[in-house]
């Protein structure tokens, strides 16, 4: 379920990205050919971006794609480096729970004041701050159902399965 | 309790974390927060946590959110998904086709051109992050699949893709011009032979590494004729379309830098379909890594600006900066603090965060000294550069890892930097002691 | 008593040397019971997230740079609209007196957890342009432009093509042709140099962008000694003085700069100025309706406005700059 939610939202980042290259493009077009442009086009940029960042946020911890510093731990024995993994999982539950009070704050007083961006159309300030808290807590419930599971097999003397969900990255 | 003495603590728990193998956006973002609690909750004197949920939250909010919320950073996806793009095109492989049919005879020869490549591409892109994720989606599979010691492999092309923000355009070298009111365009100027006096240390690395390590690139023992020279150039006819749509549309004035990569994205996908090269669904597969590897980079740029923030609340850069002042330095000496400085931030931070952070206390000092800002510029966008690939935070190094996946770990790449790290050290005290070398082409203006 | 003061801008320029200049007095006036940490740079906050960021206290007072804040800036924006009011000094004594003695305004303001300290201004709007001048408003048509606010939008009419861009990347886009002309401020336009690529540089005298100023968290101000918040009231009063002695002689040297680089510096004549406010006027309507729909007057808070305008335009013209006292 989780997965394919993940999934779900990577695909959506995909149209972002596709959907502000071509709107950047578009922007080119108009401006060159026909001396016009695209109405508000930084902001809508802007917007797309959150979603191409935020959204695969927990396709990416899933992933363990996380960049971390192993130089000092590589040499520890495989069970005391499992034991960090957790830890790691742990620390980012801390770390990310500002943000997602703070993203919540955001996302409800935007939705609540119907505050916008000052343009040709007034675009809602709330779309972006949704898809960010949206995309943070689900990062955060991943975490969760990893640290659940991490100790599971930590628990019943078993490694960490290092290996990516397969479905995520398909080759053609 | 004295915010400095929460950032000196702070400071701390980062490195341990860090050796803890905790990823370094949990680590920034972590330490930054609850350190900006408690500066907040102690200010009074007593421990007041209820005011200090408002602004911690804000902060925290602001700095990571509008860093993500951003049209001008658009072209780091984009620049990500060209390479991801080409790569699935062939254009890439075409590139290397080239390379390899040209530089075979020399040892190296494939490193060498990566480096080269990468100097090439940063005169048509501004942040050197990008240059890493482009150039190191092209040149690092090819090197790795032609038997190249991985270490090579990786760190030629993280250190070369720092020449992005020395060789102009550069977004660096912007902002540096408008935070000390310096003409932009002598900035450019003067990052030109530096950027490629940094090029030939790299090239020179590479060929000293081989020389001494044959194993390390292997030999070419054939013959090649000169009609296969041609025709391996001409195959290569769509990099030098998207090149060209680049330098002629930048400096033509056409479009932006960031609407130069998504014109290119769009004429590569055209290309791709045109020569029947690329599938919508290896097209969709393509932007899938790009959004994958793009929220990784932006994770951790994100947690940096609000480390950078919490930075300021602590005062401790302002600490540092006041007591370099106060001991009435030699130039030499206060230069070498400065460099000390930046390096020092530079293995944790980002380049624009450390400028935002150093260059309001950096310029009246350096002024006081009658140095020339314009040079200036130039040492400290050489020591940024330098500090996305030292470690532990490299974000040019993680940017390779990312591209290479599990087959190269992050400290072989790093162990492969030190080669490189050795030739900035060297084309950093040139650049120091003879400012000419920045300032004779804007001075020939 | 230690207070975070959050800047967006650098250090360095007249807006700076004001904001230093109100930190020391405010100290003084305290007899020495505040002291103020300038956070420069956008060290705590960038300039789009001022307003929350001083209303949550993560900076105790600090710089609101009321384009970014169409809603919440509603009255102060009253600066930014093009009402022919170039003069930066006069500019500012008329919008920190709106500002400061307007109950609406301040309550506005309370309701968001904000107090007024004072004004500061990046003086009249002027235009740059390469490979292009203007002369009159039919000078505009098909220019590719880049401008900001109700200005910009008047460009538009016009017939100007409008690119989105900063004013820190305007150099690089008059150089390069991405654009033919920058709206700007003279000192801003000479120190982001860019006398090296314009060819013009048409002095509109036609207002300015002014609603810029210093504002405190108001938990923060209603819990300081009524001596400490008079201190800061007062050096805020003093801002404009300070800054309008400074960016005037910034603005002739600029121009002068200018001129020494081969730029040609045009003045609008009047007649096609009067063209450049007529075409503005509905942006003024505008911005009574927006003030409107915030539960202000509109009309009225402009009438006052404009009375202070030419009351403090009076002031100039008999008794001369502060600075100028002999
Ligand atoms: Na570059
Ligand atoms: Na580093």
């Amino acid at each position: 379920m989780l997965l394919r939610l993940e999934r779900l939202l990577l695909d959506l980042a995909v149209l972002a990205v596709i959907g502000l290259g071509g709107l950047i493009t578009a922007t080119v077009l108009l401006r060159t050919l026909f001396n016009s442009g695209v109405p508000d086009a930084i902001v809508i940029v802007a917007e797309l971006m959150v979603a191409a960042i935020v959204l695969p946020a927990a396709a990416v911890t899933a992933n363990r794609a996380h960049i971390a510093v192993e130089v000092v731990t590589n040499r520890l024995p495989p069970r005391a480096q499992d034991g960090l993994i957790v830890f790691g999982t742990c620390f980012g539950l801390i770390a990310l729970a500002p943000l997602i009070y703070a993203g919540w704050r955001e996302a409800a007083s935007a939705l609540a004041d119907g505050g916008y961006f000052f343009g040709e159309l007034n675009l809602p300030r709330w779309p972006g701050r949704v898809i960010f808290l949206f995309g943070v807590s689900l990062c955060w419930l991943r975490l969760l159902v990893m640290l659940v599971r991490d100790v599971g097999h930590l628990r019943r003397g078993e490694r960490i399965p290092q290996d990516t969900p397969a479905h995520l990255v398909e080759e053609a | 309790m004295d915010p400095a003495l929460i950032g000196y603590g702070a400071f701390a728990s980062v490195i341990l974390l860090l050796a803890l193998r905790v990823p370094i956006a949990f680590t920034l973002a972590g330490v930054a927060s609850i350190g900006t609690f408690l500066i907040f909750a102690l200010r009074t004197g007593e421990f007041m946590p209820d005011r200090a949920i408002r602004p911690t939250t804000s902060l925290v909010f602001s700095n990571s959110f509008d860093l993500i919320h951003s049209y001008d950073l658009s072209m780091i996806p984009l620049f990500v998904a060209l390479g991801h793009i080409a790569y699935r095109a062939e254009i890439t492989t075409r590139i290397y086709h080239a390379a390899r049919v040209w530089l075979a005879p020399v040892p190296g020869g494939v490193a060498m051109a990566s480096v080269v490549g990468c100097g090439g591409f940063s005169a048509i892109t501004g942040s050197s992050i990008a240059c890493a994720s482009t150039m190191g989606r092209i040149c690092s599979p090819e090197m790795l699949r032609m038997g190249y010691d991985k270490r090579l492999a990786t760190a030629s092309v993280a250190a070369g893709g720092t020449l992005g923000s020395l060789i102009p355009p550069s977004v660096l070298f912007i902002i540096y011009g408008i935070f000390t009111e310096t003409s932009i365009s002598a900035l450019f100027l003067a990052g030109i032979l530096p950027g490629l006096l940094s090029l030939a240390g790299f090239v020179l690395v590479i060929l000293v590494w081989v020389l001494r390590d044959p194993a390390a690139a292997p030999r070419f023992d054939g013959t090649i004729s000169r009609s296969e020279k041609v025709q391996a150039a001409l195959a290569a006819w769509p990099a030098g379309l998207l090149f060209v749509i680049i330098v002629g549309g930048i400096y033509g004035g056409i479009f932006t830098a960031t609407e130069a990569a998504a014109v290119c994205v769009s004429a590569a996908v055209l290309i791709g379909f045109a020569q029947r090269k690329l599938t919508f669904r290896a097209l969709w597969n393509a932007i899938r890594e790009t959004c994958l590897q793009t929220t990784a980079i932006f994770l951790i740029a994100a947690a940096a600006k609000i480390f950078v923030a919490f930075t300021a609340l602590t005062g401790v850069a302002q600490d540092v900066v006041s007591a370099v002042q106060a001991a009435e330095l030699s130039p030499v000496l206060l230069l070498a603090a400065i460099a000390a400085i930046y390096l020092v931030l530079g293995m944790f931070l980002d380049p624009i965060g450390i400028m935002v952070l150093t260059l309001p206390l950096m310029v009246p000092l350096v002024e006081t000294y009658g140095f020339d800002l314009i040079w200036f510029g130039v040492v400290v966008i050489k020591l940024l550069e330098i500090g996305l690939i030292t470690p532990p935070v490299g974000l040019n190094v993680f940017v390779i890892a990312g591209v290479v996946g599990r087959e190269v770990p992050i400290d072989r790449i790093f162990s492969g930097i030190l080669r490189f790290l050795s030739a900035d050290v060297i084309v950093l005290i040139l650049i120091m002691a003879f400012p000419v070398l920045s300032l004779l082409i804007p001075g020939s203006m | 008593q230690s207070l975070f003061v959050g800047e967006a801008g650098p250090n360095r320029g007249a807006r700076a040397d004001a904001l230093q200049w109100f930190a020391d007095t405010a100290t003084e006036l305290s007899d020495g019971a505040l002291s103020l940490d300038i956070q420069w740079g956008g060290a705590l906050f960038k300039a789009n997230a001022a307003v929350s960021g001083i209303a949550d206290g993560v900076a105790d007072l600090g710089t609101i740079i009321a384009v970014y804040f169409p809603q919440e800036m509603v009255a102060y924006n009253i600066a930014d609209l093009p009402l022919e009011n170039p003069d930066a000094w006069v500019g500012m004594k008329a919008t920190d007196e709106l500002m400061r003695n307007s109950d609406a305004i301040a309550e506005n303001l309370a309701q968001q957890n904000l107090v007024y300290l004072g004004t500061f201004t990046t003086s009249a709007v002027h235009i740059g342009c390469k490979g292009a001048a203007i002369r009159t408003v039919e000078d505009i048509a098909g220019l590719k432009v880049r401008g900001v606010g109700a200005y910009g939008d008047t460009f538009q009419e016009y017939g100007a093509n409008m690119v989105p861009m900063s004013i820190y990347d305007a150099y690089q886009g008059l150089d390069t042709g991405l654009i033919d002309c920058s709206q700007g401020y003279s000192y801003a336009t000479a120190a982001l140099k860019q006398q090296e690529v314009i060819d013009s540089y048409t002095l509109l005298n036609w207002g300015q962008v002014g609603a810029l100023g210093v504002f405190a968290n108001k938990q923060v101000f209603d819990g300081l000694d009524p001596a400490v918040q008079e201190a800061l009231l007062q050096a805020g009063e003093g801002m404009a003085d300070e800054l309008g002695r400074l960016i005037t002689a910034d603005n002739d040297a600029a121009i002068q700069t200018m001129k020494d680089a081969g730029v040609e510096v045009i003045e609008l004549p009047a007649e096609e100025r009067a063209k450049l406010v007529e075409t503005s006027k509905q942006f003024v309507d505008e911005w009574v309706e927006r003030a409107n729909a915030a539960g202000l007057d509109g009309a009225a808070l402009l009438d006052e406005y404009r009375g202070l305008i030419d009351k403090y335009t009076q002031v100039r013209d008999d008794q001369g700059y502060p600075w100028e006292d002999s």
